[in-house]
């Protein structure tokens, strides 16, 4: 049943998604993201005027531009009246500032909401380890050169120590200089990395090695697929490369064409040297990029003479043990589910975030388990079956690369305009969350 | 006096503190202006029998202090002891300024230019506002006069004399940080609290009990302590004479004159033998034909600013398109993003777009280097060029203007295929140089809103845009692209829609001319020279064909041939150069040698024998050489104005080669300077060159021979 405030999706992009240190390393989030958002509204020729407010997913929280989310509004020729802030849930980061724009419309505070994410996790700092940062506090209040002189000796020294851990390679050691998206990928709470928790469900699920690669290589083979079908331009925006402008980057880097089992088995285990199975390569890699879509209410997509592509039925989020938080899209999809009045067979397409192979399919075998559903769910029976053909067709974050803080409104776009072109009414968009959450978003397409 | 100007200066007493409210009435700007003088006279004779302890100069304007003299009265100076007895007056009302018993302190908030930034100098302290409006300065060598009320004695024994003479010599305004910075202003504070700390200043003077500053201020520092000594201010002197000459080329007494006085008078105990050497440098340099030309040209300007096009109200342009990332394309994108508009660039792939992004961002960032912007500026700027290959955005445009390649068929097609993008009250723009903006309106749904842009290329360096009008044009859309331009910072001049519409239409005859002199003989550095050095142009004709290009050059000439029959026609050995390789500058072959980085060399010698001429003989007289082209020039825009009525007045000729060509602004303009020698002289010695070099095309116009049977002017 349609309601003029059914919060619907006019159109999404985003900036293409490059390896981090590649092309993107360089540009600054904020960059990023105002060239996906300057593109949406170029795109829907939208009256900027309109919008009531921006929300925008980012993790690396810059320190040139803390609220990120007014800095990309702003970049982007937003007016300086209309609001805009920057929401933080890890890896949903741009689901959650979805859900932030559909709450609001939905309940008719507003009517136009610009939401996505950016991220440039090759700009993540390398910061001051605590012991030589004491020093730094100390030589800020030195009052005289003489007082400063022996805390700059002290300095001296330090430096030294840390340039002889780097060199010996010891991250322990107490001068090694603290490598913030080592630490951003580190649970907070167990204390382990999340391609460790991923080794956890590899091994309690049974997912082998060859399972992973194989899934890898669908990754990256569908991804290639989709690009030399041109279906990434539908999504895809140019990024002009500075300083020379000599590139206009159209693709993303990250899918390999040419990838094989073979060249994904010499890879070593990169979590769990001894008994692990999870590598590089069957992992998303460090990604950087930007992902913008237009929410509005029905009512003013119609008064405006827009045709959206599909409306939000509902989402839902969920926590479970952090140290099995690739589990995520197994407890949130049946909270969305339950909201939306739907059930698991109804979705045509799922788009399920790929953060390791070995976590989507531990996902899909947690999806399909009874005694999962029963013991950890409180189910009474299994969620639903995943079917592969219905699974993330155009590739996932395997070979797209997984900005974490772009990659929510990712696959909302990804979805959306699958489920278009496919016709199909029903699509679920996923992701498990670092620090053991999941989120979930069901759309509908608009007929 | 009228009792009004007792209302344009008020003493408002503060206790032991009296502030001077400066608020000219009936006028937008405070300008001293005689009755002003003596209004203000008045005052501070007044002010000298008070028992005040201090006093605050203040203005009440928005955004301006004080504006300067009176140009108008400057203009009506014609001799010099006119000039002498009003400058004396002047300098005489400073000197009472100064000499005012108590101390006292200018608020300086807005425009402060030329006397009135003398007025400041006379005062004993200086605090300004932060405000961007706060601009001050000495334009007076601008206009080919000198700071007269006083500036050229009291700048540099505030700011030192090297700081001084940048000042005098460049006659730009200052923002207040830069003011402030070289000790112009004493002060510089938040345009809110200017009123409050200046008068706090002013009270602690008082209750510190502070009096007088001295004027006679010893330099400050070892640098400045020998730059102004006997041995450095030699130095300084020459290197600044140097730097005079090769900006003016000798052309321009005033600042040459600025540099004397200043050199007369550093270091003068005596003020009022320096007052007199001032004056007697001004009245000097006021009344030459070069100061009233410049005045003239100022004027002009003016009028641009003033002035609407057409009584239609302009509509406001926030978002502007460009098709065509080129040279063109990507220059209107750096001036029109420059002035905050933002901006759509479309071209036909991404390598174009990228070189159009790069052309912007090179400009800016040589701003960037000069610290003339700073890095979020940068961004700021850049960011606001977005770029794609299909129509997305197109509907959100107010203007797009077409730079595409110069073919009439592929423009029309283009056109119509970028109306039907638009908003149907969108306007369209050609920026063409060469085709008719009315045939090319056909392609256009609502040719009334369809216009042309002429822009001269560099696009960032040449401040004209000629504003071409189609049969169809409405005056909204006129209105609008006027306002437009503007607003990008250039210089709009409307004009009929005909071949080569103004500028390219006076060019074209005055380079067809260089041509033949060089068939006749001439080397290109004796014509070029002639007209640099002696009439004051920028260039040289055959400077100026290898800038344009050579092919163009042709290819325009041909178009102006079929248009104008018989006055046009083309030197034998302009029709050698059709078929050869020679482009110009950009192929690094012309009448010049080019580098690598395209910089203009030495003529290129093998040039003569290319185009099947033997070595120069140069049989003509460097005066021939000068009136064939500018004559010519003069004769071709008797028929534009006169007969085509492509512009409506002389002024916007004037003003259009000025500011497109560089003409030299020392000399009025074109017709200015045709008005100066006589219509008769110009067509005699038209017909003279016509006959003796049998060149029918120099025979003046009928419009010229009228003129010059009655002796008329352009300029009525």
């Amino acid at each position: 049943m349609k309601s003029p405030r059914d919060v619907v999706i006019v159109e999404g992009v985003r900036t293409p998604f490059a390896k981090s240190g590649t092309k993107l390393k360089k540009v600054h989030p904020a960059e990023l993201g105002q060239v996906a958002l300057r593109e949406l509204i170029a795109k829907t020729n939208l009256d900027v005027n309109l919008i009531d407010e921006v929300i925008i997913g980012n993790t690396g929280n810059p320190v040139d531009a803390v609220n990120i989310g007014r800095v990309v509004a702003l970049n982007a020729g937003i007016p300086q009246k209309t609001s805009a802030y920057t929401v933080h849930r890890n890896c949903a980061s741009a689901l959650e500032s979805i859900s932030n724009g559909y709450e609001k419309i939905r309940s008719g505070t507003m009517d136009v909401v610009v939401a996505g994410g950016t991220e440039n996790m090759s700009q993540m700092p390398t910061l001051l380890p605590q012991k030589i940062q004491d020093i730094f506090d100390k030589l800020f209040m030195a009052k005289s050169p003489s007082q400063a002189l022996p805390l700059a000796g002290k300095l001296l020294g330090a430096e030294l120590k840390q340039i002889k851990a780097l060199l010996t390679g010891n991250m322990k050691d107490e001068y090694f200089p603290v490598i913030s998206v080592m630490q951003g990928l580190t649970d907070p709470f167990a204390g382990i990395n999340m391609g460790q928790t991923a080794e956890i469900l590899a091994k309690e699920f049974g997912i082998s090695r060859v399972m992973q690669d194989e899934f890898a290589l669908r990754s990256h083979n569908l991804a290639v697929k989709a690009t030399k079908e041109g279906r990434m331009k539908a999504e895809i925006v140019p990024f002009p490369l500075p300083p020379d402008y000599k590139e206009i980057l159209t693709e993303d880097i990250g899918p390999r064409d040419g990838q094989t089992m073979e060249a994904l088995a010499k890879l070593k285990p990169f979590f769990d040297r001894q008994t692990g199975s999870i590598t590089v390569g069957n992992a998303c890699p460090l990604t950087d990029g930007a992902a913008m879509v237009l929410l509005m209410s029905r009512e003013k997509a119609e008064a405006l003479g827009y045709k959206p592509y599909a409306r939000i039925r509902s989402y839902g989020f969920a926590g479970l043990e952090p140290e099995r938080m690739g589990l995520g899209p197994v407890y949130a999809t049946p909270v969305a589910l339950k909201r939306a009045g739907l059930n698991f067979s109804d979705f045509g397409l799922i788009e399920l975030n790929e953060a390791f192979a070995a976590q989507v399919l531990a996902c899909a075998k947690a999806f399909e388990s009874d005694e999962f559903a029963k013991t950890k769910l409180g189910l009474g029976g299994k969620v639903g079956a995943v079917d592969l053909e219905k699974l993330n067709v155009n590739g996932g974050a395997i070979a797209l690369g997984h900005p974490v803080g772009a990659t929510g409104t990712r696959l909302v776009i990804t979805l959306m305009k699958e489920m278009q072109r496919r016709q199909v009414q029903f699509g679920l968009a996923t992701l498990c969350i670092g620090g053991g959450q999941g989120g979930a978003m069901i759309l509908e397409t608009e007929a | 006096m009228s009792t009004s100007h007792l209302e344009s200066i008020k003493i408002i007493p503060k206790q032991e503190i009296a502030i001077v409210e400066i608020d000219m009435v009936g006028e937008k700007v405070n300008k001293l202006s005689t009755p002003m003088m003596a209004r203000l006279k008045d005052v501070l004779q007044e002010l000298t029998k008070s028992s005040y302890k201090a006093v605050i100069f203040t203005s009440k304007k928005a955004k301006i202090f004080i504006a300067g003299a009176d140009i108008e009265e400057i203009k009506n100076l014609n001799n010099q002891e006119q000039v002498l007895k009003a400058v004396s007056q002047g300098q005489e009302i400073m000197n009472m300024l100064e000499d005012l018993p108590m101390p006292t302190i200018a608020s300086v908030h807005g425009a402060c230019a030329g006397g009135g930034c003398e007025f400041i100098l006379a005062c004993d302290y200086r605090i300004g506002s932060e405000d961007p409006s706060t601009r001050i300065g000495l334009p007076e060598t601008q206009l080919g006069i000198l700071p007269g009320f006083g500036g050229c004695v009291r700048l540099p024994r505030i700011v030192g004399l090297q700081a001084s003479l940048d000042v005098i010599l460049a006659g730009k305004l200052l923002p207040g940080k830069k003011a402030y910075k070289i000790g112009l202003l004493d002060k510089l504070v938040h345009p809110a609290i200017l009123q409050e700390e200046t008068l706090k200043w002013a009270q602690k003077l008082v209750t510190d009990k502070v009096g007088k500053r001295r004027k006679h201020f010893k330099s400050s520092g070892l640098i400045n302590g020998f730059l102004e000594g006997p041995l450095g201010r030699g130095v300084v002197f020459s290197q600044a004479k140097k730097g005079v000459l090769k900006l003016t080329g000798g052309h321009y007494p005033a600042p040459l004159k600025a540099l004397s006085v200043v050199c007369a008078t550093i270091g003068m105990s005596d003020r009022d033998r320096a007052m007199k050497i001032e004056r007697e440098g001004f009245a000097e340099v006021a009344v030459t034909e070069v100061s009233k030309n410049l005045i003239h040209v100022y004027y002009l300007t003016e009028m641009v600013k003033k002035q609407n096009a057409t009584a239609a109200k302009a509509k406001e342009v926030k978002a502007l398109g460009i098709l065509g990332a080129g040279t063109m394309g990507g220059g209107i994108a750096y001036v029109a993003a420059d002035k905050g508009i933002q901006v759509r660039m479309k071209d036909l792939n991404y390598e174009a777009l990228g070189k159009g992004l790069k052309h912007a961002s090179d400009l800016w960032k040589k701003l960037l280097k000069r610290k003339s912007i700073d890095r979020y500026q940068f961004r700021q700027k850049m960011n606001s060029v977005s770029i794609g290959v299909d129509y997305s955005d197109f509907k959100r445009l107010d203007v797009v203007i077409e730079a595409i390649v110069e073919d009439m068929k592929i423009k029309q097609r283009v056109i119509g295929e970028t109306a039907a993008q638009m908003r149907p009250d969108a306007i369209l723009v050609t920026n063409t140089s060469s085709l008719s903006v009315t045939e090319m309106s056909q392609g256009h749904p609502h040719p009334e809103f369809f216009a042309g842009m002429h822009f001269f290329n560099p696009v960032h360096k040449m401040p004209l845009v000629e504003v071409i009008r189609g049969a169809k044009t409405s005056d909204q859309t006129i209105s609008t692209i006027f306002e437009l331009t503007k607003k990008m910072g250039k210089m709009p001049v409307v004009v009929k829609d005909g071949p080569g519409f103004l500028v390219n239409r006076l060019l074209l005859p005055y380079m067809a001319e260089a041509a033949f002199m060089f068939q006749e003989g001439m080397s290109v550095g004796q014509v070029d020279v002639a007209y640099v050095k002696e009439f004051g142009m920028p260039m040289g004709p055959f400077a100026l064909m290898d800038e344009v290009g050579l092919d163009v050059c042709v290819k325009v000439l041909r178009i102006f041939m079929k248009a104008f029959g018989d006055r046009v026609s083309l030197a034998p050995c302009m029709e050698v150069l059709e078929k050869s390789t020679r482009l110009g500058k950009k192929n690094g072959q012309g009448f010049y040698k080019y580098s690598s980085d395209g910089q203009r060399g030495e003529v290129d010698e093998t040039i003569y024998s290319a185009l099947g001429l033997g070595q120069p003989t140069n049989p003509h007289t460097s005066k021939e050489c000068i009136e064939r082209g500018v004559f010519a020039m003069i004769n071709e825009c008797s028929r534009a104005l006169i007969e085509d009525r492509i512009v409506e007045t002389p002024h916007e000729v004037d003003l259009a080669m000025i500011m497109g060509t560089g003409f030299p602004p020392f000399r009025g303009g074109l017709l200015r300077y045709a008005d100066s020698v006589g219509s008769k002289y110009v067509a005699e010695q038209l017909e003279t060159y016509a006959s003796q070099r049998t060149a029918p095309r120099l025979k003046p116009s009928k419009v010229l021979s009228e003129m010059a049977s009655v002796k008329a002017k352009f300029y009525k």
